[in-house]
Parts: C-alpha cells; sequence; structure tokens
C-alpha cells in the first residue's frame, strides 16, 4: 500500500521553474516579446500547461502561422511532450541543474518525424490512460483498471489536470493496493530511459526466495553489463537499496509507471 | 472496531490470549487446573477442564454483574387492628412480586451459587416514580392491583411496600466450576463444551446458549446463561435420534447448532429462535467423505468449518444464520467444500473468520481473505506473535505456584482470599450464608474428589461443594491489565519489578486448541499478529534510503524562493463552481418548496460569492457573500439529499439546497465548507475552550469564540461599534452580553427640529405570564431616559413587569431640539452614570439587575449616528457563531475546559476526540489524526391493527384511525418500503425484524393490545383490547471517518467531563453510565492521555439515566426514576466520593437529564421544562430549592414543532439549552444575584441534538 503520505506529498508538489522564449526567427512584430515565466508541476504533461504560453506569445508571430500547432525546443532537440514534464527535464538537463529551465517554443516547422501531435487534451487523455491501463495489467493482470469506472477515469484524469492531490489519490489508492493475498505487484510497471529511448522488462518485485528486490536488483536484470550506474527520477538519485515494490507505490509518475533515467 | 481476545491452549494445557491491538500471548494465571477445550463469547469463556469438567470466566468487565432482588412487602387494612400482614384468601402473598403473582418472602430469596455475594442486606426502597415516601416506604391503594400512591387515604385498603437487595457475581476474572451432572463427578464427566448464540435475532441482549457434551454421549443444554447470570441455572439433557453418537458439538452466534457423530455424520440443530432456545428438532446431515468421519465442527454466523479424521478441512456452503432458526434449508446448507492445508481443528469467528491449528506443526493459522462476499478465504496465514512470559504466566514462575499450592492445601482455600484475613472472616460468613442447596443443583449436594482437594472439614470451603466454587484467583487489577490490555509498554513497567523481566518465548510454542469466539477482528485491519509484514513496515519510515530520498526530494529545486513570483500553471487559488439544484429560500415556513435553480460558487483568492439563479441563468434569485455563512450543514430527509446554509444576518437566513445524488451534495458540502474555512481561517485543531454540538443526523460541529473576541478586544474591553447613520427611529440594537458592571454605551445623534419627546431604553427579556391558557407579554425595561423638549426636563424611569416605577425628574435638558449630542450611560455596580455631552448629568440606581439588559431600544425625532458598546466581557451572539464540522457520527458530545472531549455514538460505543480534525467527506488534504468509525441506527415503524367481530385483529382500521403503518405517535404514514438510508454511506445490516424488546412488554409475535389508540399498551391480551400494535425495526450502520479513537467494550449512556486541577496536564475527573444506568469513574484522564485507562464502577441503587460533572467536585445524576442525586465526598484525591445523597425533585416531576457547572446545576424534566437548583454554594452543593424555567412563546416559536427544551449544558460562564426542535438557545442575563438568568438568546436553528458548552 502507498500510505507514505509525506513522500506522496513531496512528489505531488513538485514544481520546476520555466522561462519559455520564442524563437526569435519566428518573430514577425518588431518588439521582442518579453519571456514568459511559468511554475509547472513535474507530474503533469506540457500541452496541459502551455495554453498561457501560447496566447502570449501568438500574438508576435506571423498571423497564418498563429493557428499552427506550438511545439517546444530545449537545447536544439524537440520536447517530447508524451512524457511527463519531470521526465522530459531529468532526460535533458541530468545533473548540471540550471534553473529556469530554458525552452524555446516555436510555431512554424513542427517536427512531424520526432514528436506526436497532440492538438487537443483528448489525446494526451488517451495516451495517459493507455500508460495507466498497461501499467495494471503488469500490476494486476489488469483488473483493477478495468473493475474501475468511467468516472475513476474521469477522476484520476480531472485530478491530474486541476492539480488535486486527493481528488487523483482517490482513485489512483485503489491501483496502488497489492492483491488480497499478496504483498506486492505481479511485475513492477517503469521505463529505464537510456540513449534515445528506453527499456521496458517483466521484473517481479521480490526474488523466487522471498527476498524484496532492490533498485539494485532491476538495474542487474535490465542492464546486465552497467556495473556502476546511477538513475534519476523526479529529479534526485534515489538510493540503489530502495526496494522497488516502495519505489513503485510511492516513486510512479501519476502514469503509474516509474520513469528512470540513466546516468552513465 | 475495539480490541479483543483471541484464546489458545498450548500442549500443556494452559490458556493463552491475544489481543487485537496486541501482538503477544499472554497466559492467563494458572491455578493448578489444565483446561483441554475452550468456547468463547466476548467477556464469558467457558473451559472443559484437564478433569472433563466445566468451567466458566468472567473476564474484562467494567460493570460487576449485579442483581437486584425486589420483594413487595403487602398489607391489608382490617377494621379495629389497621393495617395487618394477615392478607384476605384470595389476596396476593405477604412477601410477593410486584405483580403479586409469585410469592417472595425475603428468607426464601437465596444466592444462586457460590459464586455471588449478597451486597448488604435487605433495605426499604423509599421513592415511587421519584417522588420521596415517608421512611416506612409504605405505598398505599384502594385494592391489590390498582394504583399505589405516596400518602394514606380515607379509602385506602391495602398498601405495599418495597424491599431490594442487591448480589453480585463475584467469580470475576477467575475459574467459576459449574456442578457436576452427578454427585460423583467421575460417574459422567463431560466431553465436550461450547458457547454462542449471543447473536440470537430478537432475543434478550446478553443471552448466550451452552452446550455440552458427556462421556454418556448425552447431549446437555446449560438453561438460563446470561450475562446476568454468567453460571446458568441447570442442565437439560435432550434427546439425540437414537443411533446418534455425538463426540463434538459447536454453536454459532445466532444459536445455530452443529454436532459431529462418530459414525461420521453431523447433526444440525433445527428451530433455534428466541422463543425455544434450545430449538426444536435435529436434522442430519452426511458428512463430506465415506471414508474419513468429521472430527471437529466450528459454527460461525454464515459458515460452518469442519475437520475430518484425515485433518482435512471442508466449509459447509450454503449456511445462513440469520434465517437458521426458521429455515431448515439454512441452517443445515447445501453442501461441503473442500478446503486446502490440514488443520487438527478450526474455530470460526462470529463474524465468519476462520482460525485453525495446524495438523502437522501445531502453529496457529488465519484464514485470510475472508469477507462476506468469499466466506471461504484465500489462504492459510500462520501467526507469529510470540509469547511474552511474565511472573503471572506458569513458565517464569514456578514457584510462585508451589507456593499457590501450598496455600491452597493449608487453608482450602483460594490464595486471593488468604491475602487478608478480613478477607477470611467475610467469606466465611458468605460461605454460610449460601444455600445449602441451590435450586440450580440438579442432583443436591456434591461430594469426592476434587483436583487436590481432599475434602476433609465438611464446612470449610472447597471448590466441588458447591455450584460457582471459585477456583481460580480474583486476578488482581494490575496483573489483570497485564493480560487483558494490549502491550502497554509504557505501562508494564509498573506492574513488573525490574528483577522480573520482561522476556519472549524463543521456542515456538507447540498449540492444542484456539477458540475465536470473542475475537472481532476487522480483515481490513489486521493486527500486527503476522510479524513478517509488521516489522517491515514499521521500520520503512526509518529506513536510510527513505530518508535520503525524502531529503533529496526537499532540496530538488534550490532557492525556491527565487521563483515565488512565477505563476503556477495551474491555478488552483481562483475557481469557479456551478450545477443544477434545487433551492428553498424560505425553509422556515411549512409550506416551503425547492425550486430547480442554477447553484454558482465563484472562488476568487480570499473571498467567494455564492449566487443562485435561476433555470435559464437570466435572473439572480439571492445572492450572498461566503462571509455571511456560519454554518453548512447537511439535512437530508427520506431519500433527499439536502444540505443547509444559514447567513443569520441576511433575510431568509437559511437556505436549503437539494442535489440530485449524495455525491453531488458532498461536493458542494466540500467546496462549501473550504471557502468558509478559508474565510475564517480555520486551521489545525479547534482551540480548547470551544462549543461542540451535534445534529440530529450525527454531524459533530465545533464552534469557537476566539477569533470574534480578539476582533472586539480594545485596551481590555471588548468593543462592538454600531453605525446607525440613515437608519430608521426606533432602532433597537441588542446588547448581547447585558450591561454587567463597567459597561459604557456611547450614542451620538442629532435631534430634530420639531423634536417633542425622544428616548433611548435599556429593555430586557419579556416577561411571559400564562393566564387562562394565554400568555400575556410585560415588558421589562431597566432603564428609560426620555428627554421631553414640551417641558424641558428628563425623565428617568423603570418598568417591571409591565408596571412603571416611580419616575426621577430632576434636572435639566442639555439637549437642544435641532443639534448633535453625545450620550454616554456607563453602568456601575450600583448605578447607571450618565454623561451629556461630555459632561456628568445624573445617576439612576439599579431597579433591574443591569445583566439582564438585552437592547438598546432608541425612539423619537431623533437621527442617530452611531452606537458604541464597550463591554468587559466579549459580546457574543448565539447567531454570529461559525460552526466548524469535524467528521464522524455521534450522538453526543462532551467536552472540558482542558480540551478533552469524548463522544457517545448511537450505538452507545465511547469515542474520545484525538485532537485531529477533518475526515468525512472532508478532503484528506484538511484532515489530520484519521481514524476509521462506524454507528449503528435503528428505523422504527409500527404495525397498528384494530379487532372486529368477523375476522379478529385486521389491519382494516376505522375511518378515524391512524394509519396501519405508522410511526410512534401514530401521525405519520411510514410503510416498510418507504424507509429509505439517511445517506450512501449507510447500509442495511439487517432486514426487517419485530422487535421484541418494547417498553410495557410484548406477547410471542411481538404484539401489544390496549383499548383503543393513543393508549397505554400492554403485553397480555385482556379483554377489553380493540387494538394492538406492534414494533417493527431494520438496522443501518454508517462507515466514516473522523478525528475520534474508540474506546472499548464497554457502552455508554451518557459522560461527563470536568477539568479537575488547573496545572499543565491536570487531571480530568470523567463520569459516565453505562448501558444498564450503572456510574462509572474514568481514571487517568488528562489532556495528554484523554482516553485515561480504566473505569472504575461506582455503586448506586438506582439505576442512573444522566449524569454531570461539575466544580466543586460536585456530579449530580438522575436516577431512571427520575431522582435526582448528588455525589459527597469527592475529593482531588478521591474522584469516586463516598456516597450518593438524594435531592428531592420538584413536586410531581420526573427528571431527565441534568447539567453542573460553575453556573448552576440545570435539570431537564421528562416534560421538557427545565430547573435551576437555588443556592448551591461550594458549602451546601446540594442547593435548597428549584426554580422552573419554562419554554416561552418566542422559544415555542423559534422552529416548527418546538414544545419544549430537549437537552441543557451549563458551563463556566453559559447555560445553553436545544429545544425539541433544534434551536440552540443562550442563556441571558446570569449573574451572582440572578443565577436563573432572565431570557434566552436564540441562535441557529440548526437541527441540534446535542450541545455542550461545559468549555466555555
Amino acid at each position: 500500500m502507498a500510505n507514505d503520505r509525506e513522500i506522496l506529498r513531496e512528489i505531488w508538489e513538485g514544481k520546476l521553474p520555466v522561462c519559455f522564449q520564442l524563437d526569435p526567427n519566428e518573430v514577425s512584430e518588431l518588439q521582442q516579446p518579453d519571456p514568459f515565466f511559468l511554475m509547472v508541476p513535474r507530474l503533469s504533461y506540457f500541452p496541459l500547461v502551455t495554453d498561457k504560453v501560447r496566447k502570449h506569445f501568438s500574438r508576435y508571430v506571423d498571423s497564418e502561422k498563429q493557428e499552427q500547432d506550438m511545439w517546444l525546443e530545449c537545447d536544439g532537440q524537440p520536447v517530447k511532450w508524451h512524457f511527463p514534464i519531470g521526465v522530459v527535464f531529468d532526460l535533458y538537463v541530468g545533473a548540471d541543474i540550471q534553473l529556469p529551465w530554458n525552452i524555446t517554443v516555436h510555431f512554424d516547422k513542427f517536427p512531424e518525424s520526432q514528436i506526436f501531435r497532440f492538438s487537443t487534451k483528448e489525446i494526451v487523455e488517451a495516451h495517459f490512460m493507455a500508460c495507466i491501463k498497461e501499467a495494471d495489467f503488469l500490476k494486476h493482470r489488469g483488473q483493477v483498471v478495468s473493475s474501475m469506472q468511467k468516472k475513476d477515469h474521469n477522476q484520476l484524469w480531472v485530478g491530474l489536470q486541476n492539480d488535486k492531490f486527493d481528488q487523483f489519490w482517490a482513485v489512483n489508492r485503489k491501483l496502488m493496493e497489492t492483491p488480497s493475498d499478496q504483498e506486492h505487484f505481479k511485475y513492477i510497471p517503469f521505463r529505464l530511459y537510456m540513449d534515445d529511448g528506453y527499456k521496458q522488462k517483466l521484473i517481479k518485485p521480490i526474488t523466487d526466495d522471498g527476498r524484496r528486490k532492490t533498485l539494485q536488483d532491476l538495474i542487474n536484470e535490465t542492464l546486465p553489463n552497467h556495473a556502476n550506474v546511477k538513475i534519476r527520477t523526479h529529479g534526485m538519485i534515489p538510493p540503489m537499496e530502495t526496494p522497488i515494490q516502495w519505489m513503485s507505490e510511492h516513486l510512479s509518475y501519476p502514469d503509474n509507471f516509474l520513469h528512470l533515467c540513466l546516468q552513465i | 472496531m475495539p480490541s479483543s481476545l483471541l484464546f489458545s491452549i498450548n500442549n500443556e494445557g494452559r490458556v493463552h490470549t491475544l489481543s487485537t491491538s496486541g501482538s503477544l500471548w499472554r497466559e492467563l494465571p494458572y491455578v493448578g487446573q489444565e483446561f483441554k477445550k475452550l468456547s468463547a463469547v466476548p467477556h464469558f469463556l467457558w473451559a472443559l477442564g484437564g478433569d472433563h469438567q466445566v468451567y466458566v470466566y468472567v473476564h474484562g468487565l467494567d460493570i460487576p454483574i449485579r442483581v437486584r432482588e425486589e420483594s413487595y412487602e403487602n398489607e391489608r387494612w382490617i377494621p379495629i387492628e389497621g393495617f395487618t400482614s394477615r392478607l384476605l384468601p384470595t389476596d396476593r402473598y405477604h412477601y410477593s412480586s410486584a405483580d403479586g403473582t409469585v410469592d417472595r418472602s425475603t428468607d426464601k430469596i437465596r444466592l444462586p451459587s457460590m459464586a455471588w455475594q449478597w451486597e448488604g442486606d435487605w433495605q426499604l426502597e423509599l421513592t415511587l416514580m421519584g417522588q420521596p415516601l415517608d421512611h416506612n416506604g409504605w405505598t398505599y391503594a384502594v385494592d391489590f392491583p390498582s394504583q399505589y400512591y405516596p400518602k394514606k387515604q380515607w379509602s385506602s385498603c391495602v398498601r405495599r411496600r418495597l424491599w431490594v437487595r442487591s448480589r453480585r457475581y463475584s467469580a470475576m476474572n477467575s475459574w467459576c466450576a459449574i456442578a457436576p451432572l452427578h454427585k460423583d463427578a467421575t460417574t459422567e464427566p463431560f466431553i465436550d463444551i461450547s458457547v454462542g448464540g449471543n447473536n440470537v435475532v430478537g432475543a434478550d441482549p446478553g443471552t448466550m446458549l451452552v452446550w455440552a457434551v458427556t462421556s454418556h454421549n448425552r447431549v446437555m443444554f446449560r438453561t438460563g446463561v446470561s450475562a446476568k447470570s454468567p453460571e446458568g441455572a441447570k442442565w437439560n439433557s435432550i434427546l439425540v435420534p437414537p443411533g446418534c453418537e455425538i463426540n463434538q458439538i459447536s454453536v454459532g452466534a445466532t444459536g445455530l447448532v452443529w454436532a459431529s457423530l462418530l459414525d461420521g455424520r453431523a447433526l444440525v440443530r433445527i428451530g433455534v429462535t428466541r422463543d425455544s432456545l434450545p430449538g426444536e428438532s435435529w436434522v442430519e446431515i452426511r458428512g463430506p467423505v465415506e471414508r474419513s468421519r468429521i472430527l471437529h465442527i466450528s459454527v460461525g454466523t454464515c459458515a460452518v468449518w469442519a475437520v475430518t479424521q484425515d485433518k482435512q478441512v471442508w466449509f459447509r456452503k450454503g449456511v445462513k444464520g440469520e434465517g437458521a432458526g426458521v429455515s431448515e434449508e439454512l441452517a443445515a446448507g447445501s453442501g461441503w467444500v473442500e478446503m486446502v492445508g490440514r488443520m487438527s481443528m478450526v474455530s470460526v469467528a462470529a463474524n465468519d473468520q476462520v482460525w485453525g491449528v495446524g495438523a502437522d506443526d501445531r502453529v496457529i493459522y488465519f484464514r485470510a481473505g475472508v469477507t462476506l462476499a468469499d466466506l471461504t478465504g484465500k489462504r492459510w496465514r500462520a501467526l507469529h506473535a510470540p509469547q511474552q512470559v511474565s511472573r503471572a504466566s506458569s513458565n517464569a514462575s514456578l514457584n510462585r505456584d508451589k507456593f499457590h499450592r501450598s496455600c491452597n492445601s493449608l487453608n482450602q482455600r483460594p490464595h486471593s482470599i488468604s491475602e487478608t484475613t478480613a478477607g477470611i472472616a467475610e467469606w466465611e460468613e458468605q460461605s454460610h450464608s449460601a444455600p445449602t442447596a441451590p435450586t440450580s443443583l440438579p442432583v443436591g449436594e456434591v461430594t469426592g474428589k476434587h483436583f487436590e482437594t481432599q475434602l476433609k472439614n465438611p464446612k470449610a470451603w472447597s471448590p466441588v461443594r458447591s455450584v460457582g466454587s471459585v477456583v481460580g484467583t480474583e486476578a488482581h487489577p494490575e496483573t489483570d491489565d497485564s493480560i487483558w490490555q494490549a502491550d502497554d509498554f509504557g505501562n508494564s513497567s509498573i506492574f513488573y519489578t525490574e528483577d522480573e523481566e520482561l522476556c519472549w518465548a524463543e521456542l515456538e510454542t507447540s498449540w492444542g486448541w484456539v477458540e475465536a469466539g470473542a475475537c472481532m477482528l476487522d480483515p481490513s485491519q489486521l493486527p500486527n499478529w503476522f510479524i513478517e509484514a509488521n516489522t517491515l513496515h514499521q521500520a520503512e519510515l526509518e529506513q536510510p534510503w527513505r530518508l535520503q530520498i525524502l531529503d533529496n526530494l526537499k532540496k530538488r529545486v534550490p532557492a525556491v524562493e527565487m521563483y515565488a513570483h512565477y505563476p503556477t500553471a495551474v491555478d488552483t487559488t481562483s475557481w469557479m463552481q456551478s450545477s443544477e439544484a434545487r433551492v428553498c429560500l424560505n425553509p422556515a415556513n411549512s409550506g416551503s418548496v425547492f425550486i430547480e435553480c442554477i447553484l454558482q460558487l465563484e472562488w476568487v483568492h480570499t473571498n467567494g460569492v455564492v449566487t443562485i439563479l435561476n433555470l435559464e441563468g437570466a435572473a439572480t434569485m439571492h445572492q450572498f457573500s461566503v462571509t455571511d455563512i456560519t454554518c453548512v450543514q447537511c439535512c437530508s430527509e427520506l431519500g433527499c439529499p439536502r444540505l443547509a446554509v444559514h447567513t443569520p444576518h441576511l433575510p431568509p437566513y437559511c437556505i436549503k439546497f437539494q442535489f440530485s445524488s449524495d455525491s453531488q451534495l458532498e461536493e458542494w458540502q466540500t467546496h462549501l465548507i473550504f471557502v468558509c474555512g478559508q474565510v475564517h481561517s480555520i486551521a489545525g485543531k479547534p482551540p480548547e475552550q470551544s462549543l461542540w454540538a451535534v445534529t440530529t443526523l450525527g454531524d459533530i460541529f465545533v464552534s469557537d469564540t476566539v477569533a470574534l473576541e480578539s476582533s472586539q478586544l480594545q485596551d481590555n474591553s471588548y468593543v462592538q461599534e454600531i453605525d446607525l447613520a440613515g437608519k430608521e427611529v426606533p432602532v433597537s440594537i441588542p446588547i448581547h452580553s447585558g450591561c454587567v458592571p463597567g459597561t459604557e454605551l456611547l450614542l451620538t445623534g442629532c435631534v430634530a427640529d420639531d423634536v417633542d419627546r425622544v428616548g433611548i431604553n435599556l429593555d430586557l427579556h419579556i416577561t411571559y405570564k400564562l393566564r387562562h391558557k394565554a400568555y400575556t407579554e410585560l415588558e421589562n425595561t431597566a432603564l428609560h431616559f426620555n428627554p421631553r423638549f414640551t417641558d424641558d426636563i428628563i425623565v428617568r424611569n423603570s418598568m417591571i413587569e409591565g408596571k412603571w416605577g416611580e419616575e426621577e425628574r430632576d434636572g435639566n435638558l442639555p439637549i437642544k431640539s435641532g443639534q448633535e449630542f453625545s450620550l454616554k450611560i456607563i453602568s456601575g455596580t450600583e448605578e447607571y452614570i450618565i454623561d451629556i455631552n461630555g459632561t456628568r448629568y445624573c445617576t439612576y440606581k439599579h431597579r433591574l439587575p443591569p445583566h439582564s439588559v438585552i437592547t438598546a431600544l432608541i425612539w423619537g425625532k431623533i437621527r442617530p449616528f452611531k452606537f458604541v458598546v464597550k463591554n468587559p466581557q466579549p459580546i457574543i451572539n448565539p447567531r454570529d457563531l461559525f460552526w466548524r464540522q469535524l467528521g464522524g457520527h455521534l450522538r453526543r458530545v462532551e467536552s472540558c475546559v482542558s480540551g478533552v472531549t469524548w463522544g457517545i455514538g448511537y450505538d452507545h460505543t465511547g469515542w474520545v476526540y484525538n485532537y485531529g480534525w477533518g475526515g468525512s467527506f472532508i478532503g484528506s488534504l484538511d484532515s489530520h489524526n484519521i481514524n476509521s468509525m462506524t454507528d449503528s441506527q435503528d428505523y422504527r415503524l409500527y404495525e397498528n391493527q384494530r379487532w372486529n367481530p368477523v375476522s379478529g385483529y385486521t389491519s382494516t382500521g376505522l375511518p378515524t384511525d391512524r394509519h396501519m403503518w405508522s410511526d410512534a405517535t401514530g401521525k405519520q404514514k411510514r410503510t416498510r418500503d418507504q424507509v429509505k438510508l439517511p445517506s450512501m454511506h449507510w447500509q442495511w445490516v439487517s432486514d426487517w425484524l419485530v422487535d421484541f424488546h418494547v417498553p410495557g412488554g410484548v406477547d410471542r409475535e411481538g404484539w401489544q393490545y390496549a383499548m383503543d389508540f393513543p393508549s397505554t399498551y400492554h403485553a397480555i391480551k385482556h379483554f377489553t383490547d380493540y387494538v394492538r400494535r406492534r414494533r417493527w425495526y431494520r438496522r443501518c450502520a454508517i462507515a466514516t471517518t473522523g478525528p475520534w479513537q474508540e474506546l472499548g467494550h464497554t457502552k455508554l449512556l451518557e459522560v461527563s467531563l470536568e477539568t479537575v486541577s488547573d496545572t499543565v496536564d491536570g487531571v480530568v475527573s470523567v463520569w459516565g453510565l453505562a448501558m444498564g444506568g450503572q456510574a462509572m469513574v474514568r481514571l487517568g484522564v488528562t489532556p495528554s492521555s484523554p482516553m485515561g485507562t480504566v473505569w472504575e464502577h461506582v455503586g448506586s441503587d438506582q439505576a442512573l439515566s444522566s449524569i454531570s460533572s461539575g466544580p466543586y467536585n460536585q456530579v449530580w445524576v438522575i436516577g431512571k426514576n427520575g431522582c435526582a442525586y448528588w455525589r459527597v465526598g469527592i475529593t482531588k484525591d478521591k474522584l469516586e466520593g463516598d456516597s450518593w445523597a438524594s435531592v428531592e425533585p420538584p413536586a410531581g416531576v420526573q427528571l431527565k437529564q441534568v447539567s453542573v457547572g460553575k453556573v448552576g446545576v440545570w435539570v431537564l424534566d421528562k416534560l421538557g421544562k427545565l430547573y435551576i437548583r437555588k443556592e448551591v454554594t461550594p458549602v451546601f452543593p446540594e442547593g435548597t430549592h428549584w426554580q422552573c424555567i419554562t419554554a416561552d412563546p418566542p422559544i415555542l416559536s423559534s422552529a416548527p414543532n418546538t414544545t419544549g427544551f430537549k437537552q441543557v449544558s451549563a458551563g463556566n460562564r453559559e447555560v445553553w439549552a436545544v429545544t425539541d426542535g433544534g434551536v440552540a438557545l443562550k442563556r441571558h442575563g446570569i449573574c451572582l444575584e440572578n443565577p436563573a438568568g432572565t431570557g434566552w438568546n436564540v441562535g441557529i436553528s440548526g437541527n441540534w441534538q446535542h450541545i455542550c458548552v461545559k468549555a466555555l
């Protein structure tokens, strides 16, 4: 059971200061627009929090481009906004944290080949729910999520969107419960980001002899050839001896996955 | 769920207990007897000893088992001789029962067994219906079955008086032997014993069923076993079908009996109902398999589990405990289901949880995952509870055992008695006075061998000499604690001396028996019995990796304050909520209707507005600010989810909303409570000195005046400024704390040019006199200040009960027409000092107490500017109080100055406030220290029938009759399908059942008879009875959460708290009433330990119905008979006091409730009138006489259906009462000279049930 409220609370309240700037090449007005500052929740997704950004910058670009999809860029790479914001930050910025996080806003030349178009929030929601379902298949063979009603699913999404911890956790708690006859999930839903993608593997939370597996065990099983690595998630480096069952219950993102970024 | 106990026997025959709130097995003190089998219901443990005799062990009761024996002495008046004991041949016995049918000679009333002791000698009952009698206690009547009166009249031909004597079960916390079947105990020893039936449908509370099997394969049923008679009366043999040899028997909670036969079959007892507790007949059931017979069987409520010879476990499906009495199918079930696991025995608890003893490893297992939906559970889980070896256990102190035995053989008495010589003397007397042939003993006296003790002196005490001999020791309260209470390591150091350190048995004990009949375990909250899970979780919080993660998370964004000006992406500070609802804008009117509307709540940063629009959204029907709201209350009824919002300064004062569902209601409740909390900056726990109140729906509210007071405080006085500019005169300004000495009133204004007379009146509450069923209003004015411009004088006067007094008219008129003026009235201890335009004008001696002033009336041709009240006391309008809701469901709540607060649920469970907040629908963000909570309530309705000559009693009534299904009054139609659950948090826990426990008694089918409707009902049908009724009930239960901690097993009627010492963490005296009306005092209660430690019973002759403790060590109680008593001899060191002293109630009045505070002793009678005890002083705490306060017309019109008061609470400064219409009232004008006050200030009509101002 995810019952360590102090941790859950801290994870939920994680926020990042972001400085959005419009690509100078796209400015059509004489005056350069001011940068736009925003505190964004780590657990949310960029398409959910950038309405104001779009509104702020759209009048500075060509009128025919205003209606085009906005996209974000960080250090020359388009931001993969189907990842939670915290994951994007951990991936791009990594260890040498410089805040605020500078992100360039583009309205032109959407990089179709590299990122999805998230034109409406419904698409984000569909993606988010798909992740939750996948995670529940790993944890409970999908029994919990399929027994939920539509309004529960909706509550998860609205809770995340409106930054309502109680609303979200009232439903998410059920997803984080262990099966009644066991004290752990079937498999741990996680994504281990490395190079330019991520790895997933079926990993049980306990060993055959009943010992609780730790983060180290997970790394050893997923990446047998990497001895001394560090993992970054939620902007911090968890100790290698942390049990993965506990991590899954407490450090998962709202999509119920552990998003672990490999630090070489 | 309070803690309960699991019992077990180890391989040495020693009994052990494991508390659900503990994690260690503890051994029951060993008294020289090993045990083979156990069977338990809460508080009562039956066992089969190693000697194959039956023993009973009563434990864990806070209230001793007491039975009051009554005997009426009857006399008849005979000419010349006067009243004599010679009665007519047709008369009743000289000493009889109340109805005269039974001979009750006091010398024939004996103790049922040696386990009982008399408490004192026969005494006369000296009150009748709460009214005192003369010292002989006689009551007089014309003839015997008649009305008795306290006074002798010319027509009194008979008289009677009541003798009472109480006996007490003295074998509490010790093994008590049950008489063997024959003189020689070895003739027919027992082979099995089982107790259950504590939950037989409709049976009297406290009923228990005990079944046993003898070595001659006879089945015995023990009659008369109940909580009032734990050892029962006698064994009755129950016939079994021929050819059936029973080897084991089990009784479930609902009385269902299963027995296993030697040939492998099983027997089920059919027809166990409240009328026939032993049941009617047997039904044979085939065993699960041919080759292997049933060895052990255990019955729960809806589950029967069995173990066969090959140690295989079987579950019987289709058994349903509730219907088992009437349906053979439900009693016998439909088939066996094979379970995994090999057990040597199983035990099923009343809630169908299952335990077993492993066949091979002798470990106790718990069946995990047993739910109502899945009674078979998921898997067996081993219990890993270490054994605590204490000095009370056999292993640790072998020497002590030897010592005990030598004691026993020396004295031939249990060692507890040999501890003090006084005890011996008392006991010898007891054993002599005890009957030599108790009625319950089937075959006369018993002699012969018993363990160890050889009977030498026939007069000496011996365990087997008579029924109920006490084998064990009455455990010392302290050692007792160590066994029955949870592992309280903080306390245990007191009980165990240092050289006898606690140690844990290292090796696993090998168990022989487990008994779960007394164990109520909540499967969703498993106790700490399963070590592997337990240790891990506890340690998790302290693990270095967890601490490091937390630390890292907190440090993620360095210099976070640099970004404080960044707007947040998701704005949570301003929002708007809107939905369709129905609104009632005039709920006070009886014909109120709910109309469709759109309800909007707009919140911007720090304040919000509630708008009610019509359905098109075009027109605003009503609008108010969140700051106007003082209370948001749920007021759902009959399946309509409704919310009341009180805005006491804005008409219509109270608005009710109706929503389409409970969840929509709660959504709005959460929003409104959140915004109100923001506006009133509510955070954390309420202050110690708060008002507590409970609504009729069981919702808990708390209110404090701290914020209100601090906003008024200016230079040591409380100031209220009222801007009167533009107000029409006459204007009336409430002065809520009266003109107590030190009050300053300042009025500035301008007199008109054409002025004649102006004035300011300081008015009191109107006195109402009831004459010829009509009230006359008599006005009271403390100061009438009346400048008359035509006469050029100022007239001062007072009006007392409608009559003007003598005018004071000296002095001139310093105010000029058309000019501004300032008038200052200062209330002194003796007089009002009046200044005009800054210069002293005159003084006016008090004629009426200035405390009682309630309004200032300004009238005449005058333009007032401003009115300022400066008061040494806070100026609090009861309507202004902001009520904050806390989670939970209670019937009453009581608090005290130091903030310790206790509540009692509708199911009489005691709850202690744990200083948290939130819970229930309030989001977990605004909650702290929340526990889950349950409560249950009965819905009751009456089925009415009328007799007609053709068809007898039918449900066709006369046209003028009440509804054939109605409420208690008969005025409201109530059908069974009409009844709905109060909200989505409630669920039914029973079906509709006939209630057999209706006051006045019922017949076998639950009917009560009467001549005609509205009447008194009786159980036996008379010739003249034309109508009958019976009560149906259905129980529902709520699951909620709140900042409350469950207290324990003892059910409570009332509780009262009073802080005894002012020191930090000072002792709080807590008095309570148990369900049977016994008074108790709770020891060890302090603000840091609000639960206290243990109840101590305080004996009283009467059953009590109300209790209240106040300052000067005063405790007052009200008896069930309507009498008042106060406790003599209470000191700080002796909170329980010495004795009860009776206080005569007002003539002809039966009292119901009492509340004692610094402001006095207030009581409520059964007709809804209040009385205050006058001249109560620290020296004479009993006072001298009563003053009656009736409900005045303003009170009666404060809410619909108000007839009088429902409850009263007296605190340090204030007295509040609740009317039966649900309005809270504050008594005004209470001062030393007039402790009764002068009138009521009306608060909001919050549907209140109970209010407590003890903390104020």
